[in-house]
């Protein structure tokens, strides 16, 4: 099939922020994300306590413009020298790291900051409409760069797609035939989550598999910037074998952005992935996201759907069209006191569908609940993921984000 | 209706039953009688004083009135200091010259930095002019995290901010020296998702230093406020269920064990220094203080048992609010927990302690600081606060330095006891008709965010929508516009800006070397309990599935076990956190 072309407009740039590891301090790096993103910027934001690899991986699979981190208790000459090592560790050093720390940070560290590799810092009282033009400068046209390896050469591709331009062709680089899941829902319903627990169950159930997750979070609609916020809340995307890409809708209202086509191709195309899960921004009564391109082509081979129980009774429950669509529906939030009449009403109305659509009642804000599990199961089963010899090896976690 | 609906209900009630009484004292003669005859055996108990230069003081202001309504609005609406409702004060004589002589001390200065050891001799360093001992620990970002100093990519963290502490042994180094049993020591440790392992750190090396029988006449403060961690600070380890039964096990050991330690801090500083309003402080503050004696209750444990043990910690910057914050804040305390708790007057008082605010200090011609914290120490004196830390003038740049971590603490002394506002009456403030004008004004707004909250779910509930947070990030994304704009005037640096360029100011941080012995000292602990670690850990393990007291078990395991072995064995079986932008 051949990839999609979307229409070319001005690229936003993309920008990750962060908070070093050990470090809870916020309060800075919400507003610095709320300003760029007023100023047109997507900002890619990671959350607090950030391990440096934790970073160095985002920015890479990101293909971001550039890193931000504020640092706030201290050791950040050392923190902010081991990013920009592990950057260059993978031939991603192109990728400038700035940062502040309000008056943590002094002028004797900061010279020894940038020797170190730091391209800048900001002091405290630098005015914003300062800090926006140096991170505007951080700007550069979206074309494939030889030198780029591994996850960055697909990363790359994934930025050409969604600046409009041709996407390139990606070398195959692994031997795998993915299985793509568009996961859909509206918006509170816990789908982050849930596409988190099951990226856990992954993790735990194929011990050399990558899985890829495409999430599509709503662009501001006047200043074109966004805040992707995502990663936050991804504890078990912290992996080597996760790959995870934030896209801002940048004006499509299809629930996805337009270059999703484009990505997942270039997704299924790598071989990487024995399983891609694309989350769309929060919808439900008027459309599938998925099966709305390519002329009628489903986008992708299955589709779940989730919903909360409190989603207004009967006659709303009636109005949603992906739930006549959707292969797997999940109920969400299954604590609720709700969720007993919830399930009731969704199976009722999945009946009436005919077809073969199994209802899965979950609680994914619980660590190892079997709701999880199950759906689990069921999606690994149809997506045809066999356990690989040795069976089941525990997932990668570490103690910390 | 959630609980805190309850509570805002009750506040309701109690404002309508005052005035009720009032016109009752105008239109009721025999009730007007009684007042006034009470009215007058109060002020003929006052006992009188006077200023250094002879001007004759009471020791306690009253109001200067014989009007029977004017009595009953003050007995009821305000309280006698050490009475119900609290308004004015939550014991009967607070600061006061005579007070010093007793050994109480509002006074407490928190330090922490490098290594035990470094802490210890800072400890050593403030120590010797109190006239009690008051040691207030800060810790460095792994030990807050719960990780171990030898964890990939902290050392650089390592005694930054705070002191380092992995293990029972650099708890032992932490305290040398000092006599903790004595009945005038107080030890604070800020320290919140690992508060039962830090804890148990701290029982464990007090046992090995002063002997078992002597644990129980501990006397001190930890933090282990998770809910406002969630909300604000963002030091959260295991899901949110999790940490506060870790947190409920260990309020429910300390009661009967440590009888003298205030197991929980209910804390609004780092919810201000994110960015709250004050009116957002009290709120939240108080409504996890709610939930905390709510989910306490509802495990079985006895409000008039547990409800002493529980203290608050307010911030305290330079809006208008904060002249009454701490008495509004008590007032609401007590009426909620007497009318919709059923507590008795000891589990009705709110315990504060407030810190200056460290938001409010700036870099620029940073010795103007001084006098910001010097503003907001008297602010929080006003409230009566229990006990209270001062902000050093350097923060902006570093952990403070000696020389002005003994600035801030010499500013406490030049309040209470140099200057005459503090030493002679008490009350000298409390009652005039703009405190009383922000106290209504505030006290509406606390319980207008109740309601919101209420209709959200309460407390938790709303925390898992986020609401706390928004908010929060609202309120702090509107002063940093405001700063910006100039609307909130900040001397030096959006007003009468000298330009001159930042001074170099010695900096408090750890060496290298420092942070490698740490991970040595480390080391050789896990070395020389590598046989017995396993067990301890597997010990806890079973006791946390099958849902005993973890806090029991960790004053064991923290024998042989680090700080990170013990976070990492507890994640294992509870998971972890999912932060939430």
């Amino acid at each position: 099939m051949a990839v999609a072309k979307t229409p070319r407009r001005p690229a936003p740039l993309r920008i990750l922020t962060a908070v070093p590891i050990c470090d809870g301090h916020d309060s800075a790096v919400t507003t610095i994300n709320l300003e760029l993103a007023r100023h047109g910027i997507e900002i890619i934001y990671l959350g607090y306590h950030q391990a440096v690899e934790a970073i160095a991986r985002a920015a890479v699979q990101e293909d971001v413009n550039a890193v931000g981190l504020s640092s706030y208790n201290g050791g950040h000459i050392v923190f902010f020298r081991e990013v920009v090592a592990a950057l260059r560790r993978g031939g991603n050093g192109d990728i400038p790291v700035f940062g502040g720390g309000g008056g943590t940070i002094t002028r004797a560290d900061e010279r020894a900051m940038r020797r170190q590799g730091t391209d800048r810092i900001f002091f405290a009282g630098t005015p914003l409409e300062e800090i926006v033009a140096a991170i505007r400068g951080y700007s550069r046209p979206a074309r494939p760069n030889p030198r780029f390896r591994g996850d960055r050469v697909l990363a790359r591709a994934l930025t050409i797609a969604e600046s409009g331009g041709r996407v390139p062709a990606v070398k195959r680089t692994g031997p795998g035939r993915s299985f793509v899941v568009g996961i859909a829902g509206p918006g509170g319903a816990g789908k982050s989550t849930l596409i988190d627990e099951l990226t856990s169950r992954f993790l735990r159930h194929q011990p050399a598999g990558r899985i890829a997750i495409l999430a599509n979070d709503p662009s501001h609609p006047g200043s074109g910037g966004a805040i992707l916020g995502d990663r936050v809340s991804a504890i078990y995307a912290q992996d080597d074998r996760v790959f995870f890409r934030s896209l801002a809708t940048r004006g499509s209202l299809t629930g996805l952005s337009a270059a999703a086509p484009a990505a997942i191709e270039l997704l299924r195309r790598s071989g990487e992935f024995d399983l891609i899960l694309v989350e769309s921004v929060g919808v439900g009564q008027e459309s599938d996201p998925f099966r709305s391109f390519g002329g009628g082509q489903p986008l992708v081979d299955a589709t779940l759907f989730v919903l909360a129980p409190h989603y207004g009774g009967l006659i709303q429950l009636q109005k949603i069209a992906l739930l006549n669509g959707a292969d797997y529906v999940a109920l969400n939030k299954c604590d609720h006191p709700l969720a007993k009449v919830a399930k009731a009403e969704i199976q009722a109305r999945l009946d009436q569908n005919g077809r073969d659509q199994r209802l899965h009642a979950t609680t994914a804000a619980k660590h190892f609940d079997p709701g999880v599990d199950a759906l689990f199961s069921a999606l690994a089963q149809r997506a045809d993921l066999a356990p690989a010899a040795g069976g089941e090896r525990p997932c990668r976690l570490e103690v910390t984000p | 209706m959630s609980q805190l609906g309850k509570i805002a209900d009750a506040v309701g009630t109690y404002n309508r039953f005052v005035a009720a009484e009032v016109d009752r004292a105008r239109a009721d003669a025999a009730y007007a009688a009684e007042l006034r005859a009470r009215w007058a055996g109060i002020r003929s108990a006052v006992g009188t004083t006077q200023s250094p230069s002879g001007t004759p003081l009471p020791r306690l202001a009253l109001p200067d009135t014989d009007e029977p309504g004017a009595i009953a609005e003050y007995l009821l609406g305000q309280g006698l200091p050490g009475e119900f409702p609290y308004a004015t004060a939550a014991y009967r004589e607070m600061y006061l010259d005579t007070a010093a002589r007793t050994g109480e001390e509002p006074m407490r200065l928190f330090a922490g930095l490098g290594l035990a050891e470094d802490t210890n001799a800072r400890f050593k360093y403030l120590s010797r002019h109190q006239r009690s001992l008051r040691l207030s620990t800060a810790f460095d970002g792994p030990t807050l995290y719960g990780l171990d100093s030898d964890h990939a990519g902290v050392l650089g963290k390592i005694g930054e901010g705070g002191v380092a502490i992995d293990t029972v042994e650099d708890m032992g180094r932490l305290f040398a020296g000092f006599d903790l049993t004595r009945p005038d020591a107080s030890v604070s440790m800020t320290m919140n998702a690992p508060a039962p392992v830090i804890l148990a750190m701290f029982i464990a090396a007090a046992k090995r230093r002063f002997g078992p029988d002597r644990v129980a006449s501990l006397r001190g403060t930890i933090q282990a406020d998770m809910l406002k961690e969630v909300q604000a600070q963002n030091e959260v380890i295991f899901p949110v269920d999790a940490s506060l039964r870790f947190l409920c096990d260990m309020v429910e050991w300390c009661v009967p064990n440590l009888p003298r330690w205030y197991p929980i801090s209910i804390s609004g500083y780092h919810i201000a220094e994110a960015g709250a309003t004050p009116v957002q402080q009290a709120a939240f503050t108080l409504s996890n203080g709610f939930t905390y004696a709510g989910l306490l209750r509802d495990r079985g444990a006895s409000v008039n048992q547990f409800g002493p043990r529980l203290s608050f910690f307010l911030d305290c910057g330079l809006d208008v609010e904060y002249l009454v914050l701490g008495r509004v804040c008590r007032r609401i305390w007590a009426i909620g927990m007497r009318d919709v708790f059923g507590a008795d007057a000891k589990a009705q008082v709110l315990k504060l302690h407030t810190q200056t605010s460290g938001r409010s200090l700036i870099a620029a011609e940073f010795q103007n600081n001084l006098t910001r914290t010097a503003v907001e120490l008297m602010l929080a004196y006003v409230n009566y606060t229990n006990s209270c830390h001062s902000n050093s003038a350097d923060e902006p740049f570093t952990t403070p330095t000696e020389r002005y971590a003994l600035l801030a603490s010499h500013g406490q002394s030049i309040l209470l006891e140099e200057s005459g506002l503090f030493r002679h009456t008490m009350n000298l403030f409390g009652g005039a008709p703009g405190l009383l004008a922000l106290e209504r004004q505030v006290e509406s707004a606390i319980l207008g965010v109740f309601r919101e909250m209420d209709t959200l779910g309460g407390v938790i509930a709303a925390m898992e929508q986020r609401y706390q947070r928004s908010k929060i990030q609202e309120s702090g994304h509107r002063l940093e516009t405001q700063i910006y704009s100039g609307e909130r005037p900040i001397i030096g640096l959006n007003k009468y800006v000298s330009h001159e360029p930042l001074p170099h100011v010695p900096l408090a941080r750890t060496s290298p070397s420092k942070q490698r012995l740490q991970v040595e000292r480390l080391r050789a602990f896990k070395r020389k309990h590598a046989k017995r670690a396993p067990d301890a850990l597997q010990r806890l393990e079973n006791v946390t599935r099958a849902g005993g007291n973890v806090f029991g078990e960790l004053v064991t395991t923290v024998e042989t076990c680090s700080l990170g072995q013990i976070t990492a064995c507890l994640t294992g079986v509870v998971g972890q956190f999912r932060p939430m932008v």
